[in-house]
């Protein structure tokens, strides 16, 4: 498997700059996720306040708002730890380059969930991110300098 | 997909197991009881009065301060109607006068006594009932740089900002996001009448170099030399002197009364912590408490003994005052409505 990591570089060069790109972004992520998870995001409500200030002004739908407001407000523990999951399997999988379209997949749709979610100071750069992530799905972008070569080769299917 | 799914279940597995190793031993270190104080950013900020407050109070009352911030006095209330309870506040500082009505509306407050408390006679109208209690208060005016310091320095009426020499020149805040502006706006209507006074509005909008989002920005414009003029706190120059070193600035004196700005605190009946957060609201209220907040927040004392011996005594209170106003909400909207269609006008 480590042979195929390298090896990868040799038969999938031409996404070396995507490889690039995918192992930067992980860092991105693990780096918020780190912080994240010493600080106190997980025992004080941040993403309780995130959702309360920005919510009622978002472009959000109004259904979309309530079930916040309602559900996901209250249960703030159980949010912020999915939240910050599903930020980690991103960083982990960027940067090992493992599971990588699917894991796109799942990030495209985390972005989309926080443009709706964060203020206006960072709709920008997470419209950049999500035109990244659906990208990385497009190309997969494991395939080079990752794990996802390994069982490409060897598995096939649409997932790798 | 076999793969994926394995995947996100030992990534969320390995995070619940360290989550617990970690909440574990954060439980052990905090035994001592939490009072949640609930603050716009710059009060919690660290060159803010809240650290200072924080680390007097924590001295003494065996408990931990924490604050939870919100970006503006609007949005505190906003939080504070969506997750009410959960929340958990137990103190909330920072309502201006325009949202008390709105803060006793959607918000249940404890009563507060505070009868003994000697209150600058000048702000004793903000007192207006007996769920918040002020700690500062400013006077709003507009500020200028010094050209000739040999200048004698002459009051101005609203009237002459409508001068050609102002066109472009003055710096002011959008009232819909910014409680100066909405401070200007109540001003000049409750000067001028409602009728004049948005004639006075619409003529000033082409007077305004721009209408910021936030009272800073626009200062910052003004500093930058963008402006000429800016809608501030007779304080500010005082902030430019001590901190910067920059004595060139003054604060104009109105002929007409000037509009006062009162920062009020209150207890939610949500409160947990409701003794140690009446025990905090009084350490605000006491004479070393208001130095801290009159020093680091650069608004006046409501106790004026406070200010004396300090640079604060001789800031200018000359001005006539404007009587401290408390509009409904609907007021507000409308007004703020009736700017809005202006503004709209103006720009086309």
């Amino acid at each position: 498997m480590i042979v195929a990591f390298f090896e990868s570089v040799k038969y999938s060069g031409h996404l070396l700059p995507i490889s690039f790109l995918r192992i930067f972004l992980g860092y991105y992520y693990l780096q918020d996720a780190i912080l994240k998870f010493k600080g106190d995001f997980l025992i004080r409500p941040r993403i309780a306040e995130l959702i309360s200030e920005n919510l009622p002004v978002s472009q959000a739908p109004e259904w979309y708002k309530w079930i916040f407001s309602t559900f996901m407000v209250t249960h703030w523990q159980g949010l912020a730890f999915i939240f910050l999951g599903i930020q980690l399997a991103i960083a982990i999988s960027y940067i090992v380059g493992y599971v990588v379209r699917p894991v796109a997949l799942l990030a495209a749709l985390f972005t989309f969930q926080m443009l709706y979610l964060s203020g206006t100071q960072s709709q920008d750069l997470l419209k950049v991110l999500l035109a990244t992530h659906i990208a990385f799905a497009w190309l997969g972008a494991g395939r080079c300098l990752g794990f996802d070569y390994y069982f490409f080769k060897r598995v096939r299917g649409f997932w790798w | 997909m076999k793969h994926f799914i394995l995947f996100l279940a030992a990534v969320f597995t390995i995070l619940f197991i360290v989550h617990i190793n970690k909440n574990q031993s954060f439980l052990i270190r905090e035994q001592k009881p939490i009072v949640k104080i609930f603050t716009y950013a710059s009060f919690s900020s660290k060159w803010g009065p809240g650290p200072v407050l924080q680390e007097m109070f924590e001295k003494v009352c065996n408990c931990q301060i924490e604050f939870l911030e919100g970006s503006d006095s609007g949005i505190l209330l906003q939080r504070l109607k969506i997750e009410g309870e959960k929340l958990g506040a137990d103190l909330v500082i920072g309502l201006d006068q325009y949202d008390l009505q709105k803060a006793v509306v959607e918000s249940n407050w404890r009563s507060l006594d505070f009868s003994t408390l000697e209150i600058d006679p000048q702000v004793k109208s903000a007192l207006k009932n007996e769920f918040f209690v002020p700690y500062d208060w400013g006077v709003l005016t507009f500020i200028e740089k010094i050209i000739n310091a040999n200048q004698p320095l002459s009051a101005m009426t609203l009237d002459q900002l409508l001068q050609t020499e102002y066109f472009h020149k003055i710096a002011m805040q959008d009232p819909r996001t910014s409680s100066v502006g909405l401070q200007f706006v109540m001003w000049i209507l409750k000067t001028k009448g409602e009728e004049e006074g948005f004639k006075y509005i619409s003529q000033i909008m082409k007077q305004a170099h721009s209408f910021s989002p936030s009272w800073s920005t626009s200062y910052g414009l003004f500093k930058s030399g963008q402006a000429d003029l800016v809608f501030s706190y007779t304080t500010s120059p005082l902030y430019n002197l001590l901190e910067e070193k920059n004595s060139n600035l003054r604060a104009i004196e109105m002929v007409e009364p000037n509009p006062v700005q009162v920062e009020f605190v209150g207890i939610p009946t949500s409160c947990r912590q409701c003794d140690l957060a009446e025990n905090f609201l009084n350490l605000m209220l006491s004479i070393e408490g208001q130095k801290i907040i009159m020093q680091k927040n650069y608004m006046l004392p409501v106790l004026k003994k406070a200010a004396e011996g300090t640079p604060f005594e001789k800031v200018p209170v000359p001005f006539r005052l404007m009587e401290i106003q408390f509009p409904s909400v609907s007021e507000v909207d409308r007004i703020l409505k009736q700017w809005s269609d202006l503004r709209r006008e103006s720009s086309l």
